[in-house]
């Protein structure tokens, strides 16, 4: 049950991707703002949901990837992205009535933290504790989890910030950005995925673009064991 | 980085606030802010040494980032000495103070870095402004303005900005104020089960405030009584205004759902410099601001760049905007690219995207006709801090970019003809690189030493160790 990410819009990137891998995903994560450099879903969110219907992949789940200069800063920083984080969200929550929220009410809401960036305790105090008291559309339900897509290994903090934050600000989540053994999509690897020591590695970044040469503008990821990742992503009704 | 978390404690001492206070002796000893002061003499001057590394031809650079040591609050400053010979091992810089409210921010022609604070006081926060000599890390000029009537935990996100050709410095505070403290219930991450949390509404408003780097004053601040707003904005300034994308924030509606509701636009406005009134206010088109390249034009419009290859231009008169793709950046790849835009002497402008390996002279006046391209090999981080991948040499004649993520080190391409001409590498890898003005080159590491010094013919110059993890470079 494998899914891609991408930067594009997902209308212009899902034929490509099932010519070269022959099906479609079971999920796709898609940028929402602030990620300055990438296209962004709520931009054109229903024509993103109905690209995404027509793959086949009928769950989207939300990354974030702010200037990464930003994850260095404050905690008035963290806040700033975060609430435009779950503004983005919440807009392409209204413009596509059929995108719905996960039934569990557990949205899983990833912060790119590219390697070479660093994660200030600071930022990350800021970032996680909005959307944790996120009062998503006013349900009352407060479904936003703060959670952080990074390189575990890498030598610029993010596994030892995550150590320091306690707790709603602690991510509930890694998305693990190595080791990239590549492979495809329907046969992808299932254990391996590096992780830190106090926030569980949930989902896996397995194969990307650059590295695995892709020709389709997608990376591949899957969830560990034990994690569906569609139970944790917003998630189409009907065909928008 | 220091941010207001405003509380009913005073105002925090340490390092940071005495960074408010700092004398010009306190300053040429290491220097204020958070990032490392680092002495860098004209490496162009003959029999240049390190004693002579404060004289005429010294300049200091600013290094901006987290400190390695536990638990990584943002920033510290240090300060060494800089190469004079070559695979000279430096001095590790020192680290001095921690704790600014924003990132530093370079005047248009390099020569003054604006750096700010912001201090708990008993009537609410101060915004200090400390403007900072780039050459002689001197301070210059220094003021505060104090923002009053907000409530405890309030949080001051400021963006300063250099008025070229002027002496003003605005600076938009984004003011994020909490209400609405509650018990809620919400399902623990991992079990799903509901457990109690408390909750804060966080609304956001923007005041616009204008530093005089002649007498040291502020103006301001000025509330624009915008809230709700996103606090995020791109900010921008010419001779005569200030350029401010805001966006509203978009608040819950009926939980029906039963009809689409439209993502609101951004807005733009238009501000005499001294001024909180909006001359013009106009919608632009997505995205929302945030993070976004931007940059003054020749006759003085102003440009952001959105999605990595388009460039959206406000009328300086008008404030309206018009937009145009370049087709040599419209390539989609599946990560996002750091992309940076620079405005040059000549009225062109410098991008880059080392995401897709491409870096361009554009002319605005040419509805940004590309003038020249060069392509190279994708870096080994084209996203990661710092954002700095690719540099353009003073005359224009010279691309210096990371080397491709297989080799690693630097290259040198020559911009006319697109023809690789130098490159250097030793198996180390660098994640940012600049130039200073004196034409060395600066590339950053992952692990010391983190900071490498090279000629503009890309021989080793020098290295030097710090704890700072380098986020920025001014």
């Amino acid at each position: 049950m494998a899914g891609y990410d991408t930067a594009g819009q997902i209308q212009d990137t899902y034929v490509s991707a099932r010519d070269e891998f022959g099906e479609g995903p079971a999920f796709w994560i898609r940028y929402f703002s602030p990620s300055p450099a990438a296209d962004i879903f709520s931009d054109n969110a229903v024509a993103e949901s109905q690209g995404a219907w027509a793959s086949g992949g009928h769950y989207v789940g939300p990354v974030s990837a702010p200037y990464q200069s930003n994850l260095s800063g404050s905690t008035a920083q963290g806040q700033a992205d975060a609430q435009t984080y779950a503004a983005s969200m919440l807009s392409a929550y209204y413009a596509v009535v059929p995108l719905l929220l996960p039934s569990n009410n557990r949205l899983y809401c990833w912060l790119d933290q590219e390697y070479s960036t660093s994660l200030s305790l600071d930022y990350l105090d800021g970032w996680a504790g909005y959307l944790a008291n996120y009062n998503f559309a006013g349900l009352g339900t407060y479904p936003l989890y703060p959670c952080l897509y990074c390189d575990p290994g890498s030598p610029y903090p993010n596994c030892s910030t995550m150590a320091e934050a306690r707790g709603l600000n602690v991510p509930a989540a890694v998305w693990s950005s190595e080791p990239e053994p590549c492979g495809s999509l329907k046969n992808p690897p299932t254990e391996g995925a590096e992780h830190c020591a106090t926030v569980p590695t949930r989902l896996w970044q397995y194969g990307e673009q650059g590295a695995c040469g892709y020709s389709a503008n997608v990376d591949l990821d899957v969830g560990t064991p034990g994690f569906f990742m569609p139970s944790f992503c917003f998630s189409l009704r009907s065909d928008p | 980085m220091r941010s207001l978390q405003r509380t009913a404690a005073a105002a925090q001492g340490g390092l940071a606030s005495r960074a408010l206070v700092v004398s010009r002796r306190e300053m040429l000893a290491g220097g204020i802010g958070a990032g490392a002061l680092i002495a860098l003499p004209d490496l162009s001057t003959p029999g240049a040494s390190p004693a002579a590394s404060a004289g005429s031809g010294s300049r200091y650079v600013l290094l901006y980032g987290t400190p390695e040591s536990r638990p990584f609050p943002g920033g510290s400053v240090a300060a060494a000495l800089s190469p004079v010979a070559k695979s000279r091992r430096l001095p590790a810089p020192k680290s001095v103070a921690a704790k600014l409210a924003a990132a530093p921010v370079s005047s248009p022609d390099q020569s003054s870095v604006a750096l700010i604070t912001v201090d708990n006081v008993p009537a609410g926060a101060k915004v200090t402004l400390t403007l900072v000599d780039a050459t002689s890390a001197v301070v210059e000029k220094q003021g505060s303005l104090t923002i009053t009537g907000i409530p405890d935990g309030t949080n001051i996100l400021p963006t300063p900005v250099f008025a070229p050709g002027t002496a003003t410095i605005a600076v938009v505070l984004a003011i994020t104020e909490p209400s609405d403290r509650r018990l809620v219930s919400k399902k623990d991450p991992h079990r799903g089960a509901p457990v109690p949390m408390h909750a804060v509404t966080w609304t956001s408003h923007h005041a616009l405030a204008y530093f005089d780097s002649r007498s040291g004053s502020f103006a301001g601040p000025f509330h624009l009584g915008n809230a709700p707003a996103l606090a995020l904005t791109t900010v921008a300034a010419n001779h005569s205004d200030l350029f401010l994308w805001t966006t509203a924030e978009p608040r819950p509606g009926h939980p029906g759902k039963s009809r689409p509701r439209r993502a609101p636009l951004p807005w733009l406005s238009v501000f005499p410099l001294g001024s909180g009134r909006a001359r013009a206010s106009v919608p632009s088109p997505a995205p929302w601001p945030g993070g976004e390249p931007v940059a003054t034009l020749a006759n003085s419009d102003v440009a952001r760049l959105v999605n990595g290859r388009t460039v959206q231009v406000s009328s300086a008169v008008t404030g309206e905007v018009t937009q145009v793709t370049i087709d040599a950046l419209n390539v989609i790849r599946a990560k996002p690219s750091a992309v940076t835009m620079q405005s040059r002497p000549d009225g062109t402008v410098f991008i880059t995207k080392p995401g897709i390996g491409r870096a361009v002279i554009a002319d605005p006046a040419e509805e940004f006709r590309v003038k020249a391209e060069v392509s190279f090999p994708v870096p080994a981080v084209p996203l990661g801090a710092p954002s700095g991948k690719a540099v353009l040499s003073p005359s224009g004649e010279t691309l210096y970019v990371l080397g491709g993520a297989k080799a690693g080190g630097l290259s040198a391409y020559d911009v006319a003809s697109g023809a690789l001409t130098a490159s250097y590498s030793h198996g180390t890898t660098y994640s940012g690189l600049y130039q200073l003005p004196a034409g060395t080159l600066l590339a950053v590491s992952a692990a010391n030493p983190r900071l490498t010094f090279f000629s503009p013919a890309l021989s080793l110059l020098g290295t030097a160790d710090t704890s700072l993890q380098i986020s920025a470079v001014f």
